[in-house]
């Protein structure tokens, strides 16, 4: 089949930077519809029709062109997930902007650099806030304040194995589990050695952060939106991890026989 | 009703809140909000149990407060509702309960006595079910404004 020697660079180079922005949405924890919708405006902005196919791992968009009727299409494979709400209320935004002002290509490309430029928290930041969180969990469920210090103490912890775990590419449920462990592992201490009243409070909410949020919200408003596969891939992936954060228990359980 | 302890608790619910909103990186001037929210939400939920509401039916309500104030608040920050309603919604989830099924689910597989098992099994029905239930009314009520106003994007909501 002979295809035509000429391919419409402005197309193409639109498609890719729909599919950048797609990509970009999915790792970062938007819902499917939202990821739609938005390169939808995008794209309407820029001039152009376009119809996508949103999956977990690779998205897809058709770009037409109406008045040459052209169309391009192309996939992209997303990269790792990982929850970045900047990233989405950026994009969000800039769609507005795009759609609002009839930017040009180059700008949404220099808007999504600059975007993704943008430094997340810093890691002992993030951290302490972390562990402050899962000290706040065992208070609201009846906690002490030593308990809450078990539970701060163990939560640093489980967290550090779980950034260097992920930083030296893991598999991402392997790390769950190993963070899991390591919390647990920690708040059985504080079991065995009976410190503060509540120590098993301590061992319950060490892990909550580990809990897969954005999964299991997406999940639903997945499915709520008619976009039921996703929902379904999406609340399996959350399911999986709360699988591996009890497994990470379960293990810790056994060792210390409790 | 203790004021003071409720006062404390919200607190904690606020401070829950920020570490997943850290976590989730959000934007930082959205982060005062996502403390509010949390704590108005989690606040009504235990108030709603302190006069003996049912905690599934607390929870949903304090979703739906949150997802509904998540509107506003979108407009206000200009960010998407969900970097609002999620960290906000996460120190509500059920992981006491969650932890209680995991323990019965492990008693449950240990060779023990009949009236034991029937004990276990009670108990673990029970606390695994709350724990569903729970997160299934926290997501379906921060939905709920999206699904009610039968809009593609918080943006087209007049408030």
């Amino acid at each position: 089949m002979n295809t035509s020697s000429h391919i419409n660079t402005s197309l193409q180079e639109t498609a890719d930077c729909l599919l950048e922005i797609g990509c970009l949405l999915m790792a970062s924890g938007a819902s499917t519809n939202r990821i739609r919708v938005t390169m939808e405006r995008i794209a309407d902005g820029l001039g152009y029709e376009t119809e996508t196919l949103t999956t977990h791992r690779t998205i897809f968009v058709i770009v037409k062109d109406s008045q040459t009727n052209e169309i391009y299409n192309s996939f992209k494979k997303t990269p790792p997930h990982g929850a970045n709400f900047t990233l989405v209320s950026g994009i969000s935004k800039m769609s507005w902007h795009a759609f609002e002002n009839n930017w040009t290509l180059k700008q949404v490309k220099e808007e999504i650099d600059r975007l993704k430029k943008i430094p997340r928290y810093p890691l002992l930041i993030t951290m302490i806030f972390v562990s402050l969180a899962d000290a706040g969990f065992c208070r609201l469920f009846g906690g002490e304040y030593i308990d809450l210090g078990t539970a701060f103490v163990a939560t640093f912890t489980a967290f550090t194995v779980k950034h260097y775990a992920t930083k030296l590419n893991f598999n991402g449920y392997l790390s769950v589990i190993f963070a899991s462990f390591t919390a647990c592992f920690i708040t059985s201490f504080a079991r065995m050695y009976s410190i503060g009243n509540h120590p098993d409070l301590a061992f319950a909410t060490a892990v909550l952060f580990l809990v897969p949020g954005i999964p299991l919200i997406n999940s639903f408003s997945d499915i709520m939106d008619g976009h039921v596969m996703n929902g379904m891939v999406r609340g399996t992936h959350a399911m999986v991890i709360a699988f591996c954060i009890s497994l990470g228990m379960l293990v810790t359980m056994l060792i210390f026989n409790f | 009703m203790d004021i003071l302890l409720h006062i404390e608790l919200a607190f904690w619910l606020a401070i829950a809140a920020i570490g997943f909103a850290v976590l989730f990186n959000v934007p930082k001037r959205t982060l005062i909000i996502i403390a509010i929210l949390a704590a108005l939400g989690g606040s009504s939920k235990l108030i709603l149990m302190h006069y003996g509401g049912h905690i599934i039916i607390g929870s949903m309500v304090g979703a739906t407060l949150i997802g509904l104030l998540s509107i506003p608040a979108a407009h206000g920050k200009h960010a998407p509702p969900l970097v609002f309603s999620i960290p906000a919604v996460i120190p509500m989830i059920p992981g006491a309960f969650a932890y209680k099924a995991m323990l019965g689910f492990i008693k449950l597989t240990g060779d023990i006595s009949l009236e034991s098992y029937q004990i276990a099994l009670d108990e673990t029905v029970n606390n695994g079910l709350k724990a569903v239930f729970i997160i299934f009314a926290l997501t379906a009520g921060v939905s709920f404004p999206m699904l009610i106003s039968r809009k593609e994007s918080a943006k087209e909501i007049k408030i």
